[in-house]
């Protein structure tokens, strides 16, 4: 069975591996970040959020030097899974790390009743 | 055992987390000192007493329905009776709180306007029950009426001013009266009490810890005096503090009613049931998610005096139904500018995201804290000294708010209680503080109801709403402009639903209303404070965009009134033509948002707009007729439309073309999956990158405070 975590996301058990839950691709392990499974892009932000104004610094869009926009994809059909707005060579967040034991144990009822379904 | 630093943390998941050694987290990284006792701010809910445990055994839980309901109307009829009897602004357009506290002092139940300020201003009530009532050069009685601001002991900014009375019955204490809210005017070096460029805490004005200003109901005329005379505005001053006193005085006869009909043990056991109650429902809606460590950070690009990159991530560790809010690897402090939070207010702070999202649905008050553990690594920006000046602590602790919603969103999603997913409300805050002579002639200086015009973030399943509220009090309104004209000295022109100013997405974040104002014909003084000028404290959420950056904006010289009056052509006042075309002569500023008082003259423009709330999900899944409807309603601009939606529409009809549309986002995620790089590869050139030093100078260790030399590809890995 999968289970939907984020509007992109399922994490499928008993495999325990994060899936595209608009493709299928599969994502990687569910102990590791998702974004590892990603296809990752280093974006001006500017390229999305207009420049409003006539300073170069101070425009109602963000400063490329400051910060950037980093977009995770799926790997499977381009889905923009994730974005982060960090400063250039920040670590990246892994922010989702969930206890796979328990939450095995929180859908394992549902999980087992998946599998007899699917035999 | 988190205060040693270095020692690993209780639980399994936490064995994973290892705390900074040589720092405090569970607890102010200042100690004790005249009128401030941080142990009664860390200490939790006071057992009940025996007068409260024979209460409580008196109340079924349909019973306590009932007593919470009543207790709940009298505390929102106090708020309408303090927002009407009020004269500042920051009091009407709903700055503010009443409550009611526990015998000891704990906030059993508080209106709207500002949670958090209930959830800060108690620890003066139990120094008071702990060093002043025995004291025989204070003590406590009926009729005592307290006052007290200072960020220390217990407040947020020497700007937010609170009164409270204990409430007796035949001599026996049986609650706590509470009533206060951002005041504005303090003595502080600005006028209207934020002051950007203060550093210390010397600059910030008044600082009361806690003082008894009247007996029997009356005020002390010599305390009054020193007061007034200590403040820029002491007829507001004056009516401020005298609705307050009469706010707690209504609340306490509301009570006391109450007791008439209850006895006092139930409605002192009552408060203290609700909490427990309150205490044991949030353990069990956070036992219903998903175990895990969940993490989130957010950046500052200023801290008062200068331009400079401040780093505040937030990790929570779910466990059970507890949490652990951990700050680790914050910004140390910087001695240049107010941007400073102390502990208890990134604790309270929370509650603003908690109480309307998290715990949605649930009574607010601080029994919903109980199951969380807060841990601020300090001394830092967000765990600061006594010294330092606190007036924007706020923007500390938003980011951490900020980073808890993110991270709420996440925790909720596989939930029940998914109706809460959401992005940030918007926090680009941006606040212009007038000060001046206003039209009744009497001396005036606080902020206007712009305030409460902020977008929300963007929902699971619909946008945001535009101008829908107060960051800290989404229950708000922003009140008329004719009346603000009057009380403050300045005029709008214009409040407007602007453009390309929220964050996009499948859903889309909502939009401020930005007000244009002008200095009346005496001119005005001006401080501005802010955050964000550069990037966003607004993110968006599974793959929606955030909303921009809020720089401070205004127009000099432009004599606006006798511009449009000699114009024949129709000019639009909003943030975006003004900044897009310059359809007026003048001077047009775009700046840091921190700045000092200055004086502007009659005919000055002041552009003013409190930032948009984050997208939610992938932008080529938005619906493109809701992108035509954003663009007839004037929120986005065409390029937004074609570029970052890929709609494909005609322009004069605003007439999709579906396959047309449907073709360009094929070909956008094309592009995205030449564009995107694998982890390994990615990570290869990233770590290279490093912002310039000048903009590192306040941070800390890069990339990660307190971890010199931490080069892992993601942030917070400590085991």
């Amino acid at each position: 069975m999968r289970v939907s975590v984020t509007e992109y996301l399922d994490i499928e058990l008993p495999s325990r591996r994060w899936i595209c839950n608009r493709c299928g691709a599969d994502l990687g392990p569910a102990d590791r970040s998702y974004k590892e499974g990603c296809l990752i892009a280093n974006r001006n932000p500017q390229e999305v959020h207009p420049v409003i104004g006539t300073d170069e610094h101070f425009n109602f869009s963000f400063d490329p030097d400051w910060v950037r926009l980093v977009e995770f994809y799926c790997p499977g059909c381009g889905t923009m899974v994730e974005t982060e707005y960090l400063p250039p060579g920040h670590p990246l967040t892994w922010d989702i790390q969930i206890d796979l034991d328990s939450f095995e144990i929180r859908h394992g009822k549902d999980a087992q009743n998946s599998l007899e379904i699917g035999q | 055992m988190a205060r040693a630093g270095g020692d690993y943390l209780m639980g399994d998941l936490m064995n994973s987390i290892r705390l900074h050694e040589g720092f405090v987290y569970d607890r102010h990284a200042y100690g004790m000192g005249p009128g401030r006792d941080p142990d009664l701010l860390v200490g939790g809910l006071e057992p009940p007493s025996a007068l409260e445990l024979e209460g409580m055994e008196t109340l079924s839980a349909v019973e306590l329905e009932v007593f919470q309901h009543k207790i709940t109307s009298i505390v929102e009829e106090a708020r309408d009776v303090y927002m009407a009897l009020s004269i500042s602004e920051g009091i009407i357009t709903g700055d503010m709180n009443t409550s009611v506290f526990t015998a000891e002092g704990d906030p059993a139940v508080v209106a709207t306007g500002i949670y958090f300020h209930t959830l800060l201003n108690y620890p003066q009530v139990k120094y008071i029950l702990k060093y002043y009532r025995d004291n025989p050069t204070v003590g406590l009685s009926d009729g005592d009426v307290y006052f007290f601001n200072d960020p220390t002991c217990g407040g947020v900014h020497t700007f937010d001013m609170f009164v409270s009375a204990p409430i007796f019955h035949e001599g026996v204490l049986i609650g706590w009266a509470e009533v206060g809210g951002h005041q504005g005017e303090c003595g502080s070096m600005s006028p209207g009490g934020f002051s950007p460029t203060a550093t210390t805490r010397w600059e910030e004005g008044l600082h009361v810890g806690a003082l008894r200003i009247g007996d029997n109901w009356e005020l002390r005329q010599d305390i009054l005096d020193f007061f007034l005379n200590s403040v820029r505005n002491p007829f507001v001053f004056a009516s401020d503090l005298k609705a307050r006193v009469a706010t707690c005085k209504r609340i306490r006869d509301r009570v006391l009613r109450e007791v008439e009909r209850r006895g006092a043990a139930q409605v002192a056991g009552g408060l203290r049931k609700i909490l427990a109650v309150s205490s044991d429902l949030a353990r069990q809606r956070i036992s219903q998610l998903n175990d895990g460590i969940y993490r989130s950070v957010m950046f500052n690009d200023g801290v008062g005096l200068e331009s400079g990159l401040i780093r505040l991530p937030t990790t929570v560790i779910k466990e059970g139904d507890s949490l652990t809010v951990i700050n680790q690897g914050v910004s140390p402090e910087n001695n240049m500018g107010p941007q400073h939070c102390t502990w208890h207010l990134m604790r309270a702070s929370m509650g603003v995201y908690l109480f309307t999202y998290f715990f949605r649905g649930l009574s607010p008050n601080i029994g919903l804290l109980e199951p969380i553990r807060t841990l601020v690594e300090g001394p830092s920006v967000a765990n600061c000294g006594v010294e330092v000046a606190h007036g924007e602590g706020t923007t500390i602790s938003a980011m951490n708010v900020q980073n808890l919603h993110v991270i709420g969103s996440k925790m909720l999603f596989d939930s029940p209680h998914k109706l809460s997913v959401s992005a940030p409300f918007s926090r680009n805050v941006m606040i212009y503080v007038y000060a001046g002579v206003n039209s009744y002639g009497y001396r005036a200086a606080n902020f206007t109801g712009t305030q409460n015009l902020a977008g929300q973030g963007a929902r699971f399943d619909m946008d945001g709403e535009h101008a829908s509220g107060f960051y800290w009090a989404s229950v708000t309104d922003a009140g008329e402009v004719e009346e603000s004209d009057m009380r403050l000295p300045m005029i709008t022109l214009a409040r407007v639903i602007d453009k390309d100013v929220h964050g996009f997405g499948k859903y889309r974040g909502g939009t401020p209303s930005v007000e244009i104002a002008s200095a009346p014909m005496a001119g005005c003084d001006l401080t501005t404070r802010g955050a964000s000028d550069r990037l966003s404290h607004n993110p968006g959420i599974f793959g929606g965009y955030a909303g921009p950056p809020n720089p401070r904006f205004v127009i000099k010289n432009v004599d606006v009134f006798k511009q449009l009056s000699e114009t024949r052509d129709e000019v639009e006042l909003s943030q975006y033509t003004l900044a897009k075309r310059h359809p007026l002569s003048g001077n047009y500023v775009f700046s840091y948002s921190s700045q000092p008082t200055e004086h502007f003259n009659y005919g000055d423009l002041f552009v003013h707009g409190v930032g948009g709330g984050g997208g939610y999900g992938d932008v080529l899944e938005r619906e493109p007729d809701d992108v035509m409807e954003d663009l007839k309603q004037n929120v986005i601009s065409s390029d937004v439309a074609r570029n970052v939606y890929r709609v494909v529409f005609d322009s004069e009809t605003l007439t999709v073309d579906g396959p047309a549309t449907e073709d360009d986002r094929d070909m956008a995620r094309q592009e995205r999956l030449k564009r995107g790089k694998p982890f390994a590869e990615f990570m290869e050139e990233w770590q290279k990158l490093r912002p310039s030093d000048d903009k590192l100078r306040y941070y800390g260790d890069w990339p990660e405070p307190n971890s010199p030399g931490y080069s892992k590809p993601f942030w917070g890995l400590f085991e």
